[in-house]
């Protein structure tokens, strides 16, 4: 009997594992890694992407608090008798802060009047959005996080997001209700940054490693180690004077960046909502003020050299009705 | 009445096998928010899962199922879709060419099975990664989950795959 059973059960164990079906669904996964290069990631595939999120997230948070409570047990023991002491010292500084706190408001008023009287029109932060980062992948290929935040929160893909200490990224796949976040670490980032100091500019590089490479630094770059990194905002993807971090010469005497925002988890973060400076074509032209072309039949007829003129004037115009 | 048992145990299984895949596809993905704040490097639990339905009840583990675990967990982890379905795709597939599966039984073998699977499932998230992303990455972090899974596997080897040697022959 046992033996028929067992012979019954390794009939019904038997593998089917079809080939054809084992060959097509790697066919399927091939064409998925082809639409998913980040060089040239299909848009179907980030729509997709950003829809899976919005979805997910909630799962995802719930089945992290159980795995969050086991996992923080003994650092929230350690947390307590190491918040005693930054209580401490944080009242400290907060005293000295008093001070600077005075001579700040009083900068930054002149400054608004100094603006005033240049005529200048600094990007000025809207309020910014608070989410908490989750999803912490920790793979090899992407650097990113999740937010949930989305266009519903008034996200747009490109906003740059920051912790207490810097920023960290920019926003990427923007679904409804869940953003993705591309850190300044991942491959594929590419901030336009300066020295605070000097001024001079470089390209701040993610390689997937925790210190993003400075490249394009020209020829005798103005960049000493401890140097403060803040974005130059010539890229227009990121505003001007953002904190970044601070510069370090790795053992292979190529400039990295020892990113702020390392010093903390990133956990709660602020979405900035920042607009680039948009192209004169994409907002369209303003209209012509100015004499109205007169009787341009007429000028013709007249042979005067107002006529081409008049022409050259309407030219822009109707180009930028077509747009 | 035990056959009739097994006979009718066909959807309490299927059950077990979404819900084991789904916890381990969310242990995964999970934003632990680890006081470190550095991205931890989590045990490949989907391979385990797989593997361990793969020994236990192998008709229930079909290659869709296979590809369909890897997709979600390109999806949730924001790795690149496809890398890991196809990573799980090749490293079954390469199990299956072998002729004889191994009984639950042999529990080295089981292991050595499974270690081989891991190796080859690692190997091919790198290769798919690395096409990816147009360039070589750092191996270290796909290592280091290949090595956890490893040294936790024989842990739920244990308690798990040794079930079926019950359940057949006694």
């Amino acid at each position: 009997m046992a033996q028929w059973r067992s012979a019954r059960q390794g009939a019904d164990d038997t593998i089917r594992f079809s080939r054809t079906l084992l060959i097509m669904f790697m066919a399927i996964s091939a064409v998925l890694i082809a639409a998913d290069r980040s060089e040239d990631r299909v848009e179907a595939v980030t729509v997709f992407r950003a829809a899976f999120n919005d979805l997910s997230l909630p799962v995802l948070e719930a089945a992290a608090q159980p795995l969050r409570g086991l996992y923080n047990i003994g650092p929230w023991w350690r947390r307590q008798i190491e918040l005693a002491s930054e209580i401490r010292e944080l009242r400290q500084e907060m005293a000295e802060l008093r001070a600077w706190r005075d001579v700040a408001l009083n900068y930054s008023e002149q400054m608004r009047r100094q603006q005033e009287l240049l005529n200048l029109d600094p990007p000025m932060p809207r309020s910014r959005i608070t989410a908490w980062a989750v999803t912490e992948t920790g793979g090899p290929f992407v650097r990113t996080r999740l937010v949930g935040v989305g266009t519903e929160h008034g996200v747009a893909p490109g906003y740059p997001a920051l912790n207490i200490y810097g920023v960290i990224g920019r926003t990427i796949d923007v679904g409804a209700r869940s953003s993705r976040i591309l850190l300044l670490t991942d491959l594929n980032s590419r901030v336009s940054v300066m020295a605070d100091r000097s001024n001079a500019r470089a390209m701040l590089i993610g390689d997937n490693t925790d210190f993003p490479r400075l490249d394009y630094l020209g020829r005798a770059p103005d960049i000493r180690e401890g140097d403060r990194i803040v974005t130059s905002g010539d890229d227009n993807i990121l505003p001007r004077g953002l904190p970044i971090g601070e510069a370090v010469l790795d053992r292979r005497g190529v400039w990295r960046v020892a990113l702020y925002a390392s010093a903390t988890p990133i956990d709660l973060i602020w979405i900035w909502p920042f607009d680039p400076v948009a192209q004169p074509e994409d907002v369209g032209l303003p209209p012509l003020t100015g004499p109205a072309p007169v009787d341009t039949d007429g000028a013709q007829e007249s042979g005067s050299g107002e006529a081409p003129v008049s022409s050259a004037v309407l030219e822009p115009e109707n180009g930028g009705e077509g747009r | 009445m035990r056959a009739s048992l097994e006979r009718n145990s066909t959807w309490p299984v299927l059950t077990a096998i979404g819900l084991t895949l789904l916890l381990s596809l969310l242990a995964v993905a999970a934003p632990l928010r680890l006081p470190e704040g550095q991205g931890f490097p989590a045990p490949l639990f989907p391979l385990i899962a797989l593997y361990i339905w793969s020994v236990r009840r192998p008709r229930f583990v079909p290659p869709w199922l296979i590809f369909l675990t890897g997709l979600l967990q390109d999806l949730l982890t924001g790795g690149p879709l496809g890398m890991w379905s196809i990573s799980y795709l090749l490293a079954f597939a390469f199990a299956r060419l072998r002729s004889s599966e191994p009984s639950a039984r042999e529990f080295i073998l089981l292991i050595a099975r499974f270690a081989a699977l891991t190796v080859i499932a690692t190997l091919v998230a790198w290769i798919a990664g690395s096409l990816s992303i147009g360039q070589p990455a750092d191996p270290t972090s796909l290592v280091t989950e290949a090595v956890i899974t490893l040294v936790i596997f024989p842990a739920f080897c244990w308690l798990f795959a040794r079930k079926r040697e019950r359940t057949t022959f006694s």
